[in-house]
């Protein structure tokens, strides 16, 4: 897992305010560079959610402003949905189309916005699901998936658009347990393979073992990070440690 | 007994060829209804667009306003007195067809109706929904179109059907402009012969196979829908 240094995000003082009272982010700048697999763990509330939700503008900033590929995406100018193309996100509900099959799942966007023709797109999507094991569920629908396998399609739904970078919006947290493995081998596979990412999660193994860097944030604002080795042994932050001694 | 019903069977419908008040009037019920459903839609549609653009972006915000009043107002007095209002006061100088009217007057009812119906639908719809197809590359009009119109259809289906069987019945008061309609027609028949049972009856009857029709063709549509949610 390398980086050559490119910065992929950067992030300048991000604030988010809720109504004019809950500061959700509080003057977060970062930067994400290239083939990193960053991991931002925290209490709930602690605004990791909003920070990754802000990188593809799904959550817009209150000030602040967010670099993808050099482009300042939050000014009024850019045409965000274009760089949305190149950011693939999964969240927490893996929210795919129910009323589509799974195959229809994942070249609905790349027939539409990337102009592939049908059979291009279904050959690729044949291509991802054979990667993840699923192809016999092509002519499935969602509602016919366990948890597990609507989260791996939602993965490869994402990855169908030749994304730079993935962000996963806590993606295990509304598995069932026996299910949480084989999304974190998908992921940690898509790691392997050198893709940019950026992970909220609750899951403490796949931190230590797949990331480069683990972020912590608590009250809107990053507290700490550094290499998992050391964050996790050596913690600085009282409110890290706390943290850390809750979960592990 | 049989006697005096065949008696009053002719004398009701065979006699002066009087079936065909209940004939015509049909035609006319069908095609108010037909178009007025169509100008229901359209007008639905646009005006759910605009409603939930607005709840969910805060964008058309005049839009969502002019919208607003067309709701309070339609829905907030009885049809009969729109549909006299457009034809006594908003075309009192012109002499336009009863028909086209009705079918304004009955569509922009309608309208109302159908936009709620559509936005109460749109508004189900699990903002993940939203968020997924925003997050793959989607503007705003092509998440509308590719996923959430299709789900909101699904389900709304049901009480647009429900719309539509009660704007059938509502055409029933078209005799109000002297618009010969099913009713009416039925009407006249009785005004005719003195028997009210047989021709009204009749006209009962009819728009009882209608709604039944309509009912089953709504079922059908909604099973073949629901392929998905197995």
């Amino acid at each position: 897992m390398t980086t050559n240094g490119d910065v992929l995000i950067k992030v300048k003082d991000l604030h988010k305010v809720y109504h004019n009272r809950l500061h959700a982010l509080d003057g977060v700048s970062e930067e994400i560079l290239k083939g990193e697999v960053v991991v931002i763990v925290g209490p709930s509330g602690s605004g990791k959610s909003t920070f990754l939700r802000s990188l593809n503008l799904l959550e817009v900033p209150t000030t602040g402003q967010v670099y993808f590929e050099g482009v300042d995406i939050t000014s009024k100018e850019t045409d965000i949905d274009r760089h949305r193309q190149k950011m693939g996100m999964v969240f927490q509900h893996f929210n795919l189309f129910p009323h589509k099959t799974i195959l229809q799942n994942i070249t609905l966007a790349p027939i539409k916005l990337l102009k592939k023709s049908k059979e291009e797109a279904e050959a690729r999507a044949m291509e991802l699901l054979k990667l993840v094991g699923l192809e016999e569920k092509a002519n499935a629908y969602p509602s016919q998936l366990s948890g597990g396998q609507k989260q791996r399609i939602a993965i490869i739904r994402s990855l169908a658009m030749d994304p730079d970078v993935m962000l996963f919006d806590e993606p295990t947290s509304a598995l069932d347990p026996e299910m949480v493995g084989e999304v974190l081998e998908l992921m940690k596979k898509l790691a392997n393979d050198g893709m940019t990412m950026v992970v909220v999660t609750h899951e403490m193994g796949f931190a230590k073992e797949v990331a480069t860097r683990v972020i912590f944030m608590d009250e809107g604002k990053i507290k700490e990070q550094g290499a998992p080795k050391e964050f996790f042994e050596n913690p600085k932050e009282p409110r890290l440690k706390d943290f850390l001694s809750k979960i592990l | 007994m049989l006697q005096t019903f065949q008696d009053k069977f002719y004398q009701n419908f065979i006699e002066d060829n009087r079936w065909k008040y209940i004939a015509e009037g049909l035609g006319i019920t069908l095609e108010v209804t037909f178009f007025a459903v169509i100008i229901g839609i359209v007008i639905g549609f646009l005006v759910a667009i605009v409603r939930s653009t607005y709840d969910k972006t805060g964008k058309l915000k005049i839009l969502n306003v002019i919208c607003k009043i067309y709701l309070t107002v339609i829905r907030g007095t009885p049809v009969v007195v729109q549909l006299l209002i457009i034809y006594f006061v908003i075309f009192a100088s012109t002499d336009v067809d009863k028909v086209i009217v009705a079918i304004m007057a009955f569509g922009l009812n309608s309208g109302a109706y159908v936009s709620e119906i559509f936005r109460s639908g749109i508004m189900s719809i699990d903002n993940g929904q939203f968020e997924a197809g925003r997050s793959l590359g989607f503007n705003y009009v092509q998440t509308m179109i590719y996923i959430i119109m299709p789900q909101a259809f699904k389900n709304v289906l049901p009480a647009l059907g429900n719309e539509f069987i009660v704007l059938l019945k509502e055409t029933s008061v078209s005799g109000y402009i002297a618009l010969q309609d099913l009713t009416k027609g039925g009407d006249i028949i009785r005004s005719r012969t003195y028997d009210a049972l047989f021709p009204l009856l009749a006209v009962a009857f009819i728009y009882l196979i209608m709604v039944m029709i309509f009912t089953k063709l709504v079922n059908m549509l909604e099973r073949r829908l629901r392929s998905s949610d197995h």
